[in-house]
């Protein structure tokens, strides 16, 4: 039996003004696996995952897991949460503050009348998962954060549920924490083996974590692919964007050849990449260009390919390398380096494979 | 697809609570407010068989110059004690919080006595000290030193301010207490002088506050019956809520649909002050200034002024508050009190005897506790229930119990107890429950829904929606969330909401003035009653009894149960 989570079609409208928090969402989610939707905050990503959770009504749409059917608009059904046989850790991980760790723990499965020894066995076991086991007798507030976020985890997945829902778990953990709980919540999700989706805001999270990732922007799901493919062949100018630090050139297609075309930026300057899109293309159309700052190389003896000629606007050091943000002539370019800039011109060089093309955005 | 499994639509407890809560939330507004606007068109009292529709009722009371100089009148008084309340509670406010008054934790505790006294104590208490024969006028007058009319306009009016004070100071208070300190640093950075800075920025952040409890106390200033019934019974002032106990009660023949078209009137006047509230709450919002978790700011140095202030405020409390106070209460353990007489030396307990013989004045005092007990109870279950409903579910009804729930502010307790005893009268079947604790019990949590309710919904508010969520992902059903997750968390603060109900029922009287009869009596009828019959020491004694009751709830909650009464 096949128990992949299906979402089809889900829009969700809000009364006021006919505005919409997500239009025409359509995903695949594999057994087993863990895919995170991934956006600016606002953008409907957690919206998408409150009407997986049954919180939020959606307007259109179906949601199932397998032949589960957990909402279904055109056919009136609308199951309520606590129908749908979920876990789910939240933001502020919503631990109950009047009960201790183990209740905690144990709530859903006495609502599903599970008693005595079998009760406690699989509490214990899934605070076991965790590593919480002797906390069990603590309250919610004499536990740090990252405890807290555990039990959290512990409580969501003790009832063995259909899915597991993470509603951005690690934002309220201090960063040094965060990147090892990033680890072992990964290593739990696929221990456990259970399907998860995971909202984030935060791109480094979402590659360290993910199976596949969705980007949504404005209540559009942009582009739905595993990490590499994410990074590599972002679908927009705005998934670029948004998954590392790019500067974009506006220009002109001026030659090509198959796969491989010439662009003309703004002030004259030639450069030569090969295009991996699929998208069709045609000479004198404007086009963007999106340049990954860490691509980008020091010139030095190179005279040939794509050089660019640009003053230093301001350089910043950030620790492990060099911000310098340069005038290109055809748009400002961040570039990120090891080597510091001795004079107020650098050349630099961007290999073709570095360059990816957008079409204008109107 | 293979198999679409539709489950069976199942039976809901939630539904069936989050429907109740609308529907009791309607019927506790419909049930007393119909038979007002009924017999208001009605010739004859809505008992009598015929059944004639007219609408002399309100031309006789629209042509009638007597309805105008008593609404006039009312105005006047509940604007100029709402002034004084607002003035007297401002002052203080910033005196005892913002300045290094001596005295000033032992001043903020005494200033607010008075929230916790009925109005008709404070008043009786008033009448016995600074009365025509009170103990205090008395004694000036022997010292032939000029006296005072109590029994008159200003007299009321500061008799209902020294009643609405704590009010004031509380909003004020708290809004004090909101307003981020580095407001104030800025303007003493900026170069403003401690004195500068309260009178330019302090004072003008408490604008909201101030503006909200003028509303507040202007409404309930409106509809006060028993300040201005005591202490102008006798000589002839009236205001709304008087003149419709006069109509009602005292009355030889009762003008039931005179006292009808007063009711509505007074109820459309409040609702638009009601209303304006709720408009100038949504604009508090915008003003309101929180964060100040901050060092409080340096207090304003008086310098010697201080002791001079300090003094005056103890006068005030003194004179205002204790000695009125202390003067029922030794009233209570004397035959007589007069200042010619040493009443430590006739201490008695006759009084309260007398009380306890009686068994309709016993029952009284026994009903009050029963109602302050099992009727709060019930009662602040079911304003969480209500507020529940209203902010943390998804049911489609739920503004209605928002806004249902907070109507009864717009009715004075006088006309909500004359609506349920004409309910009572109309409806076939539930006529036996009209002389009931249970009537009263219904007409009194009517009543103090709003207060309730506000009491609590702050706290449900407060408590982070994914506690819910969680529940609910976890298996709960919403009735499930409200008993394991919700109800738990807000425990605290439905027992002090518990502790505000049990002691607000303690001192209502306006609401059973009607309603009430052999039987279900409670010390505030009992208290009228007796000072009808001129008995001042078994009202002083019934002063007293509540006042133990109600000192004892403060007590008992704040100390041994930790319950915060107010921020």
């Amino acid at each position: 039996m096949n128990n992949d989570l299906i979402i089809e079609g889900l829009t969700k409208k809000f009364a006021s003004a006919n505005s919409v928090a997500i239009s025409n969402i359509n995903l695949t989610v594999k057994e087993g696996s863990l895919v995170t939707l991934l956006g600016p905050s606002g953008c409907g990503k957690s919206t998408t995952l409150n009407c997986v959770a049954g919180l939020e009504e959606p307007t259109e749409g179906k949601i199932r897991v397998g032949d589960f059917v957990m909402s279904d608009i055109s056919k009136g059904l609308l199951l309520p949460p606590e129908q749908r046989q979920l876990g789910m850790v939240f933001q502020s991980y919503a631990l109950w503050p009047h009960m201790k760790v183990f209740d905690n723990v144990a709530f859903s499965l006495k609502l599903q009348k599970v008693k005595g020894d079998e009760l406690r066995q699989r509490v214990m076991d899934s605070l076991d998962l965790v590593g919480l086991a002797d906390l069990s007798n603590r309250y919610p507030f004499q536990l740090s954060g990252g405890q807290q976020q555990r039990v959290a985890l512990a409580r969501a997945v003790v009832t063995r549920p259909r899915l597991l829902l993470l509603d951005e778990p690690l934002s309220n953990l201090d960063a040094k924490i965060r990147e090892q709980a990033r680890v072992w919540v990964r290593e739990l999700q696929q221990r456990v083996g259970i399907t998860t989706i995971y909202v984030t805001h935060d791109q480094s999270e979402a590659f360290a974590m993910s199976d596949m990732i969705a980007v949504i922007n404005k209540g559009i799901l942009l582009q739905f692919a595993p990490p590499e493919e994410l990074y590599s062949h972002p679908a927009t100018q705005f998934v670029a964007e948004f998954i590392g630090a790019t500067s974009f050139l506006k220009g002109v297609v001026a030659a090509m050849d198959g796969r491989k075309i010439t662009v003309r930026v703004a002030n004259g300057d030639i450069l030569k990449l090969t295009d991996y899109s699929g998208k069709s293309w045609s000479v004198n159309q404007n086009v963007v260009v999106a340049i990954r700052s860490e691509r980008v190389e020091m010139a030095g003896s190179k005279a040939e390919g794509n050089i660019l000629n640009a003053g230093v606007k301001n350089s910043t050091y950030l620790g492990s390398k060099w911000q310098h943000v340069v005038d290109t002539g055809s748009g400002t370019l961040k570039v990120e380096t090891t080597d510091t800039v001795t004079s107020d011109r650098m050349s630099l060089y961007l290999p073709p494979d570095s360059i990816l093309l957008f079409p204008e955005e109107k | 697809m293979t198999s679409t499994q539709l489950p069976k639509p199942r039976f809901s407890w939630d539904r069936v609570v989050q429907w109740s809560m609308v529907v009791l939330t309607i019927t506790l507004v419909v049930f007393p407010a119909w038979p007002i606007v009924y017999q208001s068109f009605l010739a004859k009292p809505l008992y009598d068989k015929e059944r004639n529709f007219t609408f002399s009722n309100y031309a006789k009371m629209l042509g009638n110059d007597k309805f105008w100089h008593i609404l006039g009148y009312t105005a006047a008084f509940a604007i100029a004690a709402t002034a004084l309340a607002l003035f007297i509670g401002i002052l203080l406010a910033v005196l005892i919080n913002r300045t290094n008054l001596p005295m000033r934790r032992l001043y903020s505790n005494f200033v607010t006595i008075p929230y916790y006294v009925s109005p008709l104590v404070l008043a009786f208490a008033w009448m016995e000290m600074y009365g025509p024969q009170g103990f205090g006028t008395i004694l000036v007058r022997t010292l032939k030193l000029p006296t005072w009319q109590l029994y008159s306009f200003w007299g009321i009016v500061i008799v209902a301010a020294m009643y609405y004070v704590p009010n004031t100071f509380l909003y004020a208070t708290s809004s004090l207490a909101l307003a981020d300190p580095q407001l104030e640093s800025a303007a003493r950075i900026g170069g403003a002088t401690p004195f500068k800075t309260i009178l330019n920025v302090t004072v003008p952040l408490l604008r909201p506050a101030i503006l909200y409890s003028a509303l507040l106390t202007l409404v309930s200033a409106l509809e006060l019956l028993s300040i201005p019934l005591v202490l102008g019974n006798g000589v002839g002032i009236d205001t709304l809520s008087t003149y419709i106990y006069v109509l009602g009660v005292v009355g030889v023949s009762k003008d039931y649909g005179a006292i009808a078209v007063v009711a509505i009137f007074v109820v459309l006047l409040v609702t638009v002050l009601v209303y304006l509230q709720g408009k100038l709450t949504a604009l508090e919002r915008r003003f309101v200034t929180v964060g100040g978790k901050a060092t409080r700011p340096k207090l304003l140095d008086l310098g010697k002024l201080k002791y001079v202030v300090s003094a005056i405020i103890g006068l005030y409390i003194l004179l205002g508050v204790i000695l009125p106070l202390a003067c029922i209460v030794l009233e209570s353990f004397v035959p007589f009190l007069s200042p010619f007489a040493n009443p430590f030396k006739m201490l008695t307990l006759e009084n309260y005897q007398g009380i306890f013989s009686s068994p309709a004045y016993r029952q009284s005092v026994t009903n009050s506790i029963y109602i302050s007990i099992f009727a709060a109870g019930i009662g602040i279950l079911f304003m969480a229930l209500a507020s529940l409903t209203a902010y943390r579910s998804f049911f489609k009804g739920r503004n209605v119990v928002k806004y249902m729930a907070l109507y009864p502010r717009a009715f004075p307790g006088i006309i909500v107890g004359i609506g349920f005893l004409w309910a009572f009268l109309l409806v076939p079947g539930i006529g036996s429950l009209r002389n009931t604790l249970i009537a009263m019990s219904i007409a009194f949590i009517m009543r103090y829904l709003p207060l309730g309710f506000s009491a609590v919904s702050p706290a449900v508010m407060q408590v982070s929606d994914e506690l819910d969520r969680a529940a609910r992902v976890g298996g709960a059903t919403w009735l499930g969330t409200v008993r394991h997750i919700l109800l738990p968390i807000l425990r605290p603060a439905l027992l002090s909401g518990y502790i505000i109900l049990a002691i607000s029922f303690l001192k209502e009287y306006a609401v059973a003035l009607f309603l009430f009869s052999e039987g279900s009596r409670v010390i505030g009828t009992t208290m009228i009653e007796l000072w009808k019959q001129g008995g001042a020491e078994p009202v002083a004694a019934l002063s007293t009894i509540q006042m133990f009751i109600t000192a004892f709830l403060i007590f008992g909650s704040t100390k041994l149960l930790g319950v915060k009464l107010h921020e």
